[in-house]
């Protein structure tokens, strides 16, 4: 039975341990599987669990087609300030575009938080007497003798990575371009980044940031994807390697090592992307949108997923730096499992926002940790069983979680420290409530139609009473929450974004539609010969433009999709006016008006070019007859210390319907289900909690 | 307290979230760029009182917490109680009691009931884009009376009973220039209003009419207790300040707020006595006479940053008292213009930072550079007779040192916190080249702690028929100074064609044409050192001068710091350092203001200055103004000359001069009050 099988595999390196989900294709199985991390060389966690897969199955490494990996190391070096030493060319008198930023500070409050960390100083900004005008038009250029006094200043300065920005570059990248390989020839073996062939758009603070960011963990990434291919070439695994990215899909590596900026956020994005794709077929997009709810360590981050598509965000942050690549939109709402409570100076109870993280880590885990969290709240409430912690693998001290809240009861009028844990996960929870209601009043939906999908180690373990709290109806808890990241990667297609600056009011003649068709051509050249290098497992292309645009005089612009995308199928089309007639349209729709007179600016043109995979189909679950599994009762602090049954999530049969309170344990997460809430497994093993009717949405 | 400590904490959660929610779906729906551009708008719940007990916490104007709705509130309830429904509009800076501060600002309350009684108010305001009068956009410097800065709108019920009043809107929308934007405007308020009733009635309805009620009590007295903890920090005693603004834009006098602070176990009480009369312009604070958010918003972010988990409500302030004489710039009187008032709260913040330094050195930054100037460019546009007008970049000045941390280069987070501008979006809307946008070197004042260095901005102009606008220009006389050693901030400075043969200083510009090929620069105060120079870290000079923020003669000069190649001297910078510590070099005047303000004083000292400010105060309020400029102009008759002559220049004789001073006072002012003799004398 060995030949014909044929794998792809997901993978997500975390802090603790390395996810892997692996698809058998012909025979539509999911294999599941955890590998420690190891940090200080995370290619070979990932080479150890292709190899354990591999003997799992029986299976030779040229039966793997495509491993689709994610990583954070791009993200953590820039986090934790570990990338190299760049230097930043800009045009003359702008030596100062990192210094001043966008101008703002953190606080109007607080005078103690100072600005964000510099990643290149002053001192290592180069100024070449090199610029463009708004219009393109080239003012200045850097004669040779120029370039050569500035690569030896490089030179001797012992740069790992250059980044360079010109004024005015995204009007006309080729200038900098030029400019950037005249440096790459002067400077062998130093990489050199042009912010306007990363990303075409106006901005240059936020330009030059995405070249420096580039810069600074370009020789990181590219030495990490060198030893990863040696690990899987020593395995002997011929596959395709895609590197996830931050809309949500994945590049080639040769893509990724080039534009290593487009990695940084992709490990929340896969989620969100296995998030829609479980949904898909089982809710209606049009009238339901979707929340992710990924609940770590740290921190719990939301998504949302509208019309079945991850919102992208134009504007996002990476640490303390604003991010102009369009990402999966992802919003951090509050606690994590090791968010700390405690009491302030005047008795009031707080949660966060310290975290104890992984280290110390809770109470519990007995590494050191003394402030409990709420990992030791729920544990003290009975909702997680101390043996069977991340599969018995990580045993947790009860007593001593417990005497930790007991400290913090005092003054609360609390005793019992599972009454106090309760009054952590309250707070922590209001929070979160609270966060999710403004994200949604920002875009205008309401609270009725949202579902909740939780995944992460602790998302399905409070989802129940955020919902409850939010006045949410539906819970979504994927087969196996805890490797939902990689089962993203697994899932994601090929795609990459392009931008091309407009700057053109719309008359509504034939002009407008004969230039918007153009740039648009341009695009689409640019895209396809970009998929075209993506590898021969690309089957279909798909690219959709969209365009930004405003009122003259605004200073935001709106995301306007061009529906038709291919030019030469409708020609005589007026496309300029339809795209103005839909901009009036949704400027109406969200601000209540439309301004007749004075035209409509198109800024920039987008195109999200995708070329799909061979779609993986996700599994049916067999069905297991319930009766089979003892049921298994524990004493939880709900409303009251109740006794509540334990079931396995592997003993759940397809089409089961159980009533709350449950609580359904699985090796990756626990999830708990409240009184007047059903539980209720599909045929792919997703099990859909909803709340019984009746009880209204509450405040 | 009455609530447990975790419904405590649940209702602030609850409470400040509604507030936020408001705030997103205000800004959603406005139109006025102010609102989408600047986040010039607010939210809150307001107490029986008018008073806020919750707010944004990140969203919309921070300086607003302390606003009283009460007596606007009061002003129509006089007319008729409250009914379910009912609205109450109003922009007037006195009629509202300092509610609005000028009158762009439209405030808009609702009475949100419960079982038939008014259990709470919900509120909102938006910096709309223009309310009439005499400018685009309403505000000019040039201003002296609220007749000439648009509608004035009383508190007056804009809905009543649910139903709008359409024939006020017809009123409103005929004096607006851009009505369908103000109309979008006060609709996105009015739903903002709506949401947050609707979240306090299901907050109600979970947690009861009684819990709803305490919290609002209890979340006042928990910021009440955490801002005295804070306060008690500030040593008892009682502490003088003044500085200044450098005029008023319609005469060229300086203009000055002086406050005495008395603390006394985390109570604070702010005294503005001796402050200058109200101008004739639009500089004036309307505050009410009242404590108020512009008379003490330094304490705000004293209190802020020493306990970043205070819940913002306006018990943070109720442990400050203040008193501000009627008819002075920070109390004035109807019709007094109002619209720049944000320029004069600047420096009531540096006079604050002032009193709290007196108190206790390196309690708060030093001052930061004091001034914020949208630089507009105006070009004619082709066809039409209306300018293209284009903010090229906000100006600010860099912020002050503080014991332990550096000023920060280039930004000020002080009153607004405003985003700059891309140059590339500047570039693309006028035919402006901006040849330099960048730190100005040596500008932060000298300290072990150095001050934020300012900004330099060099515009080269290619189109004719093009002028410049720098309203808002401040600190070209005084200094941002320095604390417990450090140095002033170098002041401001516009330079045409600086570097060419027609070079010249231009001081502050209104509206300056340009021709093409003109070059024009502005530089912008750094802000004040902490700490004397010769205790700064020498890396920490070497790595400035290395940058290029420090110049080698600054470093040898103010620091004391001797640089071999790119590396210290360290034995040549010990030695020097040496001398210059054993001749007290670090130990002069604390605060440094730098060389103008002692010429200044040499005629003007606080004695005089409280007194002549004090005897105008026995005149009618219509005559102050012009009484003072009167004798200020005999006192000093070059001093519109000050950017050719300089402070020196304006003040050639200061014994002489003075004596005129004291002669005038005396000859043409009222006596003092024995209550003012007596305050003075007390100084």
């Amino acid at each position: 039975m060995s030949d014909h099988r044929r794998y792809r595999i997901g993978i997500d390196v975390g802090g603790t341990f390395t996810d892997f989900v692996m698809a058998e294709t012909h025979g539509k199985r999911l294999i599941f599987h955890k590998e420690a991390s190891v940090p200080a060389n995370p290619a070979e966690a990932i080479a150890q669990g292709i190899a354990a897969l591999l003997a799992q199955e029986g299976a030779a490494a040229s039966q793997i087609d495509v491993i689709t990996h994610g990583t954070t190391l791009g993200l953590n070096a820039i986090i934790q300030e570990r990338g190299c030493r760049v230097a930043l060319v800009v045009s003359e008198g702008n030596r100062d575009v990192m210094e001043l930023a966008r101008g703002r500070l953190p606080s109007s409050y607080n005078f103690r938080l100072g600005r964000e960390k510099a990643l290149v100083g002053r001192r290592d900004v180069f100024e070449v007497p090199a610029r463009l005008l708004a219009n393109g038009r080239v003012l200045r250029a850097a004669d040779p003798a120029a370039l050569d006094t500035l690569a030896a200043q490089i030179a001797a300065g012992g740069y790992d990575a250059v980044a360079v920005m010109l004024l005015n570059s995204y009007a006309d990248p080729a200038p900098e371009a030029t400019l950037a390989d005249a440096l790459v020839q002067r400077l062998p073996g130093v990489p050199v980044t042009a912010s306007a062939a990363l990303w075409p758009e106006v901005k240059e603070y936020e330009r030059a940031l995405i070249a420096v960011l580039n810069a600074y963990i370009h020789p990181l990434m590219a030495a990490y994807f060198d030893r990863l291919s040696q690990y899987l070439a020593d395995l002997g695994v011929q596959a395709a390697l895609y590197i996830t990215s931050n809309n949500g899909g994945t590049m080639s590596l040769a893509t990724a090592r080039e534009r290593p900026v487009d990695t940084i956020l992709s490990g929340p994005a896969s989620g969100v992307s296995a998030a829609a794709a479980i949904a898909v077929g089982r809710i209606d997009p049009a009238r339901v949108h979707l929340l992710t709810f990924d609940m770590g360590g740290t921190s719990s981050d939301v998504s949302s997923i509208i019309g079945g598509l991850p919102e992208i965000a134009q504007n996002s942050k990476v640490g303390d730096y604003p991010l102009m690549l369009p990402v999966v939109s992802v919003s951090a709402v509050g606690a994590g499992g090791g968010s700390i409570g405690w009491r302030d100076a005047q008795g009031v109870l707080k949660v966060g926002p310290h975290s104890a993280g992984a280290r110390p880590g809770p109470v519990s885990y007995g590494r050191g940790g003394v402030e409990p969290t709420i990992t030791d709240a729920l544990l003290a409430m009975g909702v997680l069983h101390p043996g069977r912690f991340l599969d018995g693998r990580m045993p947790l001290d009860k007593h001593a979680a417990k005497a930790a809240l007991g400290t913090v009861g005092a003054g609360l009028g609390l005793s019992d420290s599972a009454e106090i844990g309760r009054a952590i996960c309250g707070v922590a929870t209001v929070r979160m409530a609270t966060e999710i209601t403004k994200l949604l009043a920002q875009k205008g939906l309401d609270m009725r139609d949202a579902q909740l999908v939780a995944f992460g180690g602790a998302g399905p373990t409070t989802a129940l009473l955020l919902a409850e709290e939010a006045g949410i109806g539906t819970v979504i808890v994927p087969t196996s929450p805890g490797t939902f990241c990689a089962l993203g990667a697994l899932l994601a297609d090929v795609q990459r974004d392009f931008v091309r600056p407009c700057r053109m009011t719309l008359a509504g003649d034939d002009a407008d539609a004969v230039a918007i068709d153009a740039i648009i051509d341009t695009l689409r050249t640019t895209a396809e010969g970009w998929l075209r290098g993506e590898g021969s497992l690309v089957q279909a292309q798909e690219f959709s433009v969209s365009a930004d645009m405003r009122y003259p005089g605004q200073s935001f612009e709106f995301r306007i999709p061009v529906l038709d995308a291919a030019p030469e199928t409708a020609p005589e089309t007026d496309r300029a006016g339809a795209l103005a007639a839909a901009f009036h349209a949704e400027h109406q729709r969200v601000y209540g008006y439309r301004q007749a007179t004075g035209g409509v600016e198109l800024v920039n043109l987008r195109m999200t070019a995708t070329g799909r995979l061979a779609p993986v189909t996700l599994p049916a679950q067999d069905p297991v007859d319930v009766d089979a599994a003892a049921p298994e009762t524990r004493q939880v602090l709900l409303d009251s210390w109740t006794e509540v049954p334990v079931l396995q999530r592997a003993l759940i049969a397809q089409g089961a319907r159980l009533e709350g309170p449950l609580i359904v344990e699985q090796p990756d997460t626990t999830t708990l289900v409240l009184r007047g809430w059903t539980a209720e497994a599909d045929d792919a093993g997703t099990l859909w909690l909803r709340r019984g009717t009746g009880q209204e949405a509450r405040a | 307290m009455k609530l447990g400590k975790i419904t405590l904490e649940l209702m602030h959660q609850k409470l400040r979230a509604c507030t936020e929610e408001m705030a997103l779906a205000l800004s959603h729906a406005a139109r006025s760029t102010y609102v989408k551009d600047a986040a010039d708008f607010g939210t809150a719940l307001a107490n029986l009182d008018g008073k806020f007990f919750a707010y944004p916490a990140a969203l919309g104007v921070s300086g607003f917490l302390d606003l009283d709705c009460g007596p606007a509130i009061a002003a129509v309830a006089a007319t008729g109680p409250l009914e379910p429904g009912d609205v109450i509009i109003t922009n007037h800076p006195y009629a509202s009691g300092g509610l609005a501060t000028h009158m762009p600002d439209l405030q808009l309350i609702k009475p949100y009931f419960h079982d038939g009684r008014i259990i709470c108010y919900g509120w909102d305001f938006i910096h709309s884009a223009d309310i009439g009068g005499g400018v685009p956009s309403s505000i000019s410097p040039a201003f002296t009376t609220i007749f000439q800065e648009g509608l004035q709108i009383p508190p007056v019920r804009i809905v009543r009973a649910g139903q709008i009043n359409t024939e006020f809107l017809a009123i409103y929308s005929a004096n607006c220039r851009v009505p369908e934007v103000n109309l979008a405007d006060v609709h996105a308020m009015l739903a903002a209003l709506t949401v947050g009733e609707r979240r306090v009635q299901a907050i109600v309805a979970r947690h009861g009419v009684e819990t709803f009620m305490a919290a609002q009590a209890d979340l006042v007295d928990w910021a009440r207790t955490k801002s005295r903890e804070v306060q008690r920090q500030i040593p008892n005693g009682v502490f003088d300040f003044w500085d200044y603004l450098d005029d008023d834009f319609n005469s060229p006098f300086p203009v000055r707020i002086r406050c005495r602070m008395t603390v006394r176990d985390g109570h604070v009480h702010l005294d503005y006595t001796g402050t200058d009369p109200q101008v004739a312009s639009a500089y004036n604070v309307p505050t009410g006479g009242m404590r108020h958010p512009w008379l003490t918003l330094k304490l705000m972010h004293l209190v802020g940053s020493l306990d970043p988990t205070i819940p913002l409500n306006f018990g943070l302030f109720e442990n400050i008292t203040v008193a501000v004489p009627r008819g002075t710039i920070l109390n004035p009187v109807a019709p007094a213009a109002t619209g720049v008032r944000a320029a004069t709260a600047v420096r009531i913040n540096d006079v604050i930072v002032g009193v709290l330094t007196r108190a206790l050195s390196g309690l708060i930054p030093c001052p930061s550079g004091g001034t914020v100037v949208p630089v507009v460019v105006a070009e004619r546009a082709e066809g039409t007779g209306n300018p293209v007008l284009s903010v090229i970049q906000t100006l600010v000045g860099g912020t002050g040192g503080q014991a332990g941390m550096d000023g920060i280069d280039g930004r000020d987070s002080g009153l607004a916190n405003l985003y700059n501008t891309p140059l590339e979006r500047s570039e693309a809307e006028v035919g402006v080249i901006v040849e330099r946008y960048g730190l100005r070197p040596d500008s932060g004042g000298a300290g072990q702690w150095r001050g934020g260095m300012g900004l330099e901005m060099r515009l080269a102009f290619r189109t004719p028929g093009t002028s410049v606008l720098g309203r808002g220009l401040e600190r070209f006389v005084f200094r941002p100074w320095g604390a417990a050693g450090g140095r002033p901030g170098a002041r401001c400075e516009v330079i045409l064609n600086r570097g060419r043969p027609d070079e010249r200083r231009l001081g502050k510009i209104d509206e300056l044409f340009v021709a093409p090929g003109d070059t024009l620069t502005f530089l912008t105060a750094g802000g004040g050192g902490y700490g004397n120079p010769l205790h700064r870290d020498s890396a920490l000079v070497l790595r400035d001068v290395l940058a290029g923020l420090v110049s080698q003669n600054a470093a040898q000069a103010e620091y004391g710091v001797v640089l071999d190649g790119d590396a210290v001297d360290s034995v040549a910078t010990a030695r020097l350092r040496g001398e210059r510590l054993s001749t007290g070099q670090g130990h002069g005047p604390d605060p440094d203001f730098g060389p103008e303000r002692a010429i200044w004083e040499s005629v003007f000292d606080d004695r005089i200055a409280t007194e002549f400010a004090l005897r105008l105060q026995g005149l009618p309020v219509g005559t102050r103004q012009s009484v003072r400029q009167e004798i200020l102009k005999q006192v000093l008759p070059r001093m519109a000359e000050i950017n050719r002559i300089g402070l020196a220049g304006a003040l050639a004789d200061p014994p002489a001069q003075k004596r005129l001073l004291r002669q005038l006072i005396d000859d043409r002012l009222p006596p003092l009050s024995p209550a003012d003799a007596a305050w003075i004398c007390s100084s």
